[in-house]
């Protein structure tokens, strides 16, 4: 007698039970034409959505743009006063007016503005095999060569800085080796499997960071 | 381009997200059909099925980028497909639990016989309508499409002991289901 193997046995069943399961099936001829009528929709979606991004890029150029950076609390304080200081300056050196409103007057935009930060996510990803490595994301449309890793130093150590805005982030890296390219996800941070069989990892940026790990806000 | 037939997989993945919207159209020709059977077995209904590939097939372009290994769409339109089929057979078993539940559907199997394949189809079809999605997709998988446990695993991302117990409780149940209606 044979071991009986629960995972093995009775898994079968019955060829006349299922070979009429098998009989080819095809879809209405309409059916290419009806996808391709939804994926051109979603293109001239794509298209408008870059067009505006593009005219908000061309409306705002790089000296109108509000960019202000992450410092820490001694750093911010460091620079107000700065600022403040600069604004003292001035003011004593052209009216000579009443300094606490113009001090009051020259903090208050500081202040407003420290909330809305720029985030810079470092990645860094080791692969002492690695010809070269990139980084794909929802940042970046996944586009596989839009975010190139350096070498950091000949040691198997990839670096990028990346700009990114509040949120939650799915990324991962496209390793390339002699003749080979595969996608892997950031061992240091929290995994993720999409739909699509994806494996990749989360970075929630400007919140609380999901698990210790390399990727994070600097 | 050249001629569609002469076009890898991973030429005409390429040529999409280079801005040729048109030649997704080569691979909708390629795999219109290749999940059709899988869907329709899944579903029970051929208007659910059209649905769920067709969801599929946009998705796969909007998400075309994330296609890891272009030169095997195929495969990871498959995996699009089954979880389409998945969401749909939620989202429509939640809406026909609201609205029959209680119906015994299997009396209505002991009201036919199976005289053509066709009959007989519909009979298993219905038999196996009343398993759980997860026992469903696993047999239909294995039995219908006769994928391996190791393809299946890819496929769904499950390990493979867990894909056999599934299999090994749908073929229970569908004997189990076949037997009483043709007892009754």
């Amino acid at each position: 007698m044979t071991d009986h193997d629960p995972l093995l046995d009775g898994d079968d069943i019955a060829p006349h039970l299922v070979q009429p399961l098998r009989a080819a099936e095809r879809l209405d001829d309409t059916f290419p034409a009806r996808v391709m009528s939804a994926v051109h929709a979603e293109a001239r979606g794509y298209e408008r959505a870059a067009k505006a991004r593009e005219s908000h890029a061309l409306r705002t150029g790089w000296w109108r743009r509000q960019r202000t950076v992450r410092l820490s609390p001694l750093g911010g304080l460091v620079m107000a006063a700065g600022i403040a200081g600069l604004a003292v300056l001035a003011e004593r050196a052209t009216s000579g007016g009443d300094r606490l409103v113009k001090l009051r007057d020259a903090s208050t935009p500081l202040a407003r503005a420290m909330p809305e930060t720029v985030h810079v996510v470092r990645f860094v990803f080791t692969d002492p095999l690695a010809k070269s490595v990139s980084l794909v994301g929802d940042f970046n449309a996944w586009a596989r060569d839009a975010t190139p890793l350096a070498e950091h130093a000949g040691d198997g150590t990839w670096v990028v800085s990346v700009e990114l805005p509040r949120g939650r982030h799915e990324y991962a890296f496209v390793v390339r080796r002699e003749g080979d390219e595969r996608w892997a996800a950031d061992p240091f941070a929290l995994p993720v499997r999409d739909d699509f069989g994806t494996e990749s990892s989360i970075v929630t940026v400007g919140g609380p960071p999901y698990v210790p790990g390399r990727a994070g806000t600097t | 381009m050249g001629a569609p037939k002469d076009l890898t997989d991973a030429d005409v993945v390429a040529a999409v997200l280079a801005g040729d919207v048109d030649a997704y159209s080569v691979l909708v020709h390629r795999y219109r059909d290749a999940y059709v059977r899988f869907a329709i077995r899944m579903l029970g209904d051929r208007e659910d099925a059209d649905d769920a590939l067709q969801s599929a097939f946009v998705r796969a372009y909007r998400n075309l980028a994330k296609c890891q290994d272009p030169s095997r769409f195929g495969a990871w339109l498959y995996q699009i497909a089954v979880n389409e089929c998945r969401t749909l057979g939620t989202r429509r078993g939640r809406r026909e639990l609201r609205l029959v539940r209680g119906d015994t559907t299997l009396d209505q199997l002991g009201d036919s016989r199976p005289s053509d394949d066709l009959a007989a189809r519909e009979e298993i079809q219905r038999a196996l309508d009343q398993l759980d999605g997860d026992q469903r997709e696993a047999f239909v998988l294995k039995h219908v499409e006769e994928l391996s446990y190791e393809e299946m695993a890819e496929l769904t991302g499950l390990g493979v002991s867990a894909l056999k117990m599934r299999v090994k409780r749908a073929c229970e149940r569908l004997r189990a289901l076949l037997e009483e209606v043709h007892h009754d």
